[in-house]
């Protein structure tokens, strides 16, 4: 954790989830580094809180997946450096909060994995063994206002608008185009852990804009081996350069023949991107 | 007799220990003074705009509980929804010193912070027994 945080929880009345975000919230509070944001005095007076959040990282604890504290981020365009979701973490210990407010081993027990998750700092990584291409050549087309850019090769994509460009056995994830012109500006990057193992297909943590939240479902089968941890700062990366320093996940390919069946190259991306974007009339 | 049309809404509570009576007695009011008669209104998913909320306190009406004189909830009503029905500040109840005092966790509260909660609680339930009667 960085020496100075700042916390906005949700502090919803109506669900035990937003209940527990204030717990998790008054127990941070503990320390003199943490600064305690009050979601509704933040949204009638910024100024109130404009040297804390100047001074230190936000971290937002969202009840539900209604994600009223992240959208107020969103909506002051205040740039999250951690999140957590405490229905998301109730539902991986298989623990159901409903709507009473308790105080039993069940919500004892969401809100210290709450406070683990918040207080451990990521899982070392290595230094990346991907090598980056000197250049990429782009084609685009444009539709009514948007232009949209997809590469000319070496990258890979499946329907779900999410890419794979190899290097060896490595291999990066991000995000078309297309992706991010639809969710407009990017505030925030939820990565996997490194070390997760995962399919093709699978979810691959997300990324979330004020507008809605993506999930990144995965191109390829393997391990994650790092993270682009210069989007915690930056997020705008992925719509600034959603196919180069926009990149999310680099992982260790099992088996990339195999997958390669499924995915699109450069060419048949973009004939399908041109389709479907006629399609839905963006 | 109207039932579940009258919505309560608590201040969001982080800035001060009025916040938490505020939070405290909305609850009370909710789970054993007037069960299954008042619908909670969640004040952070109000400012969100989502849920429909702010169609409620549009429709019915809506009593502001606050923990300090910002009156955050009593404000956030009038801004995006309508006129409140009634308000109360917990600060003219407790007092503005003890109002201001920090916010605890609901594992902290003393019996003195629960008869701040019982007051609190007893005021809010006036404001919804005089709204009943009139919508009568």
């Amino acid at each position: 954790m960085n020496e100075s945080i700042c916390v906005l929880p949700c502090n919803g009345l109506d669900k035990c989830a937003g209940d527990l975000s204030r717990r998790v919230a008054l127990e941070l509070t503990q320390s003199e580094e943490v600064e305690l944001i009050c979601p509704v005095l933040l949204n009638q007076n910024k100024t109130r809180y404009e040297k804390a959040l100047a001074a230190g990282d936000l971290t937002v604890i969202d009840g539900c997946n209604t994600r009223c504290a992240s959208k107020l981020a969103g909506d002051l365009d205040l740039a999250i450096k951690e999140k957590v979701n405490v229905s998301d973490v109730a539902k991986a210990l298989d623990i159901k909060l409903g709507v009473e407010i308790r105080d039993d081993q069940d919500t004892q027990a969401v809100v210290r994995e709450v406070l683990e998750k918040i207080n451990s700092s990521a899982a070392e990584q290595t230094e990346s063994e991907f090598i980056e291409p000197d250049s990429i050549e782009y084609n685009t087309f444009s539709h009514g206002k948007f232009i949209f850019k997809v590469p000319q090769s070496n990258y890979f994509f499946n329907e779900n608008d999410c890419w794979v460009t190899i290097s060896g056995n490595m291999a990066r994830v991000g995000v078309s185009d297309y992706v991010q012109q639809n969710l407009s500006d990017i505030l925030y990057v939820d990565p996997p852990e490194i070390g997760d193992k995962f399919e093709q297909f699978d979810d691959l943590g997300s990324i979330e804009s004020s507008k809605a939240v993506f999930e990144i479902i995965s191109p390829v089968s393997g391990t994650v081996v790092a993270v682009n941890v210069s989007l915690n700062d930056a997020p705008e990366q992925v719509n600034e350069s959603p196919y180069e320093k926009g990149w999310l996940v680099e992982v260790h390919l099992s088996d990339f023949e195999e997958d390669q069946d499924l995915l699109h190259d450069c060419p048949a991306y973009f004939e399908f991107l041109q389709r479907k974007v006629a399609e839905i009339d963006v | 007799m109207i039932t579940n049309k009258i919505g309560v809404i608590s201040c969001s509570g982080e800035e001060c220990l009025g916040g938490t009576i505020s939070r405290l007695a909305v609850r009370k009011m909710m789970e054993e003074l007037k069960p299954g008669m008042v619908s909670t209104l969640c004040l952070p998913l109000f400012i969100a705009g989502d849920g429909g909320e702010r169609e409620f306190a549009e429709k019915y009406p809506t009593i502001a509980v606050d923990g300090c004189s910002k009156c955050c909830a009593k404000r956030a009503i009038e801004k995006y929804s309508n006129k409140v029905a009634g308000s109360v500040d917990v600060a003219e109840i407790i007092g503005e010193v003890k109002a201001l005092e920090k916010p605890l966790s609901t594992r902290n509260v003393t019996d003195e912070h629960m008869e701040y909660v019982n007051k609190t609680a007893a005021k809010t339930c006036e404001i919804f027994d005089d709204i009943l009667i009139k919508s009568i």
